[in-house]
């Protein structure tokens, strides 16, 4: 903080800050080190889409897979959230570095999918268990749509956190592609939401949420 | 392989012992709760039999019928499949142990124990094995409940 203390002494320091939180949000987005989180058939898509040739996740700049949340930023779910294994995310999540960001891809990590009712085994969306920034929807989703969801992702961390307010961050963004929509339109309608929409504390949403049920 | 010839093994050991009616892809035998150590013991020892390998085991609850244990046993000498099959009562379902003439036996039974409750007798160490250890009720069975579960909205 010795940093923020000084160029507020600045005249105009503020304008000095507000170019800093560009160029790190800027660095932020175009780095980030995905985590390994694969629990079912999701996973199997996200791979392809991630460390295949054809859909070369490196081109966005997060093709570094970590198998250990200490060098990661960034939390793939992607596949069924048990019961048992929630108490694991969740210590996954706080084990990793802020700030941390959450993509929720596929039915069953959303919501439960096919599984929500007459199962005594399957956690209801990953939101009851960590905050969750992007919602992939799909069963499973397409590569383009976890594509998408990753851009949507980078465009949320460059228009979010600043160093004055740490942790202070826009509200989840639905990442889906709805047939005859044009290009032009999705960035259009993601730029009013991104710049609409209200903001959310990740600190507060984390102690909100309890552990699992049950456990 | 001869089916009379497997018929007449398992009726000397149980006559009640049979060739299951049903239609199943397998040679499948049903026989009663009492013969099955003696059963599964012939199976695997007798020279001309010799069904070493325990490929699977698993349950089948059919709420007023009892439960249906399924054994699907392999020879890798004769390179034969057969099904054995046993029913018992949903109450008190006790069934002996075949952990001692296959050892696969141990994991598969407590699998079946853990999301049917069926208690197997001198298993070496029966207790949960996918669930917690303080899980209430078997799952797997068709009238379990609990809190967690949700009704379908149908």
């Amino acid at each position: 903080m010795g940093l923020v203390a000084q160029m507020d002494q600045i005249s105009g320091g503020s304008f000095i800050l507000t170019r800093m939180d560009e160029v790190i949000n800027w660095a932020r987005a175009n780095s980030l080190w995905p985590l390994v989180f694969g629990t079912s058939c999701c996973a199997i898509e996200m791979m392809m889409a991630t460390g295949a040739a054809r859909h070369d996740l490196a081109r966005f700049g997060a093709e570094v897979v970590r198998p250990s949340p200490r060098q990661a930023d960034l939390l793939i779910l992607a596949g069924t959230i048990v019961k048992r294994m929630a108490p694991r995310l969740r210590t996954l999540y706080e084990q990793m570095a802020e700030p941390r960001y959450v993509i929720a891809t596929g039915a069953c990590t959303i919501s439960g999918g096919p599984f929500v009712y007459n199962s005594y085994t399957t956690i209801r969306g990953a939101d009851q268990i960590i905050p969750v920034d992007i919602y992939v929807p799909g069963c499973p989703p397409r590569p383009e749509s976890l594509l998408y969801g990753i851009l949507a992702l980078q465009k949320m961390i460059k228009s979010g956190e600043s160093l004055r307010e740490p942790g202070i961050r826009k509200k989840p963004v639905v990442s889906e592609l709805p047939p005859g929509v044009k290009l032009e339109d999705i960035t259009l309608e993601l730029r009013q939401i991104l710049g609409d929409e209200g903001i959310t504390n990740i600190p507060e949403e984390i102690a909100r949420r309890e552990w699992s049920t049950g456990l | 392989m001869d089916q009379e010839i497997l018929l007449a093994q398992i009726r000397q050991i149980d006559p009640q012992n049979q060739i299951s009616p049903k239609k199943t892809d397998l040679i499948a035998l049903e026989i009663t709760a009492t013969s099955l150590h003696e059963v599964m013991r012939t199976m695997r020892k007798q020279p001309d039999l010799s069904f070493d390998m325990l490929c699977s085991h698993t349950a089948v609850d059919w709420l007023e019928n009892g439960f249906e244990l399924i054994y699907v046993l392999y020879s890798t000498q004769f390179r034969q499949s057969l099904m054995i099959i046993v029913n018992i009562p949903r109450e008190n379902p006790v069934i002996p142990t075949v952990s001692n003439i296959w050892l696969a036996a141990e994991a598969q039974e407590r699998e079946v124990f853990d999301l049917f409750g069926v208690q197997y007798d001198h298993h070496p160490d029966l207790r949960r094995l996918f669930l917690e250890d303080d899980w209430v009720g078997y799952p797997m069975r068709k009238d379990y409940k609990d809190d967690f579960m949700l009704e379908s909205a149908e």
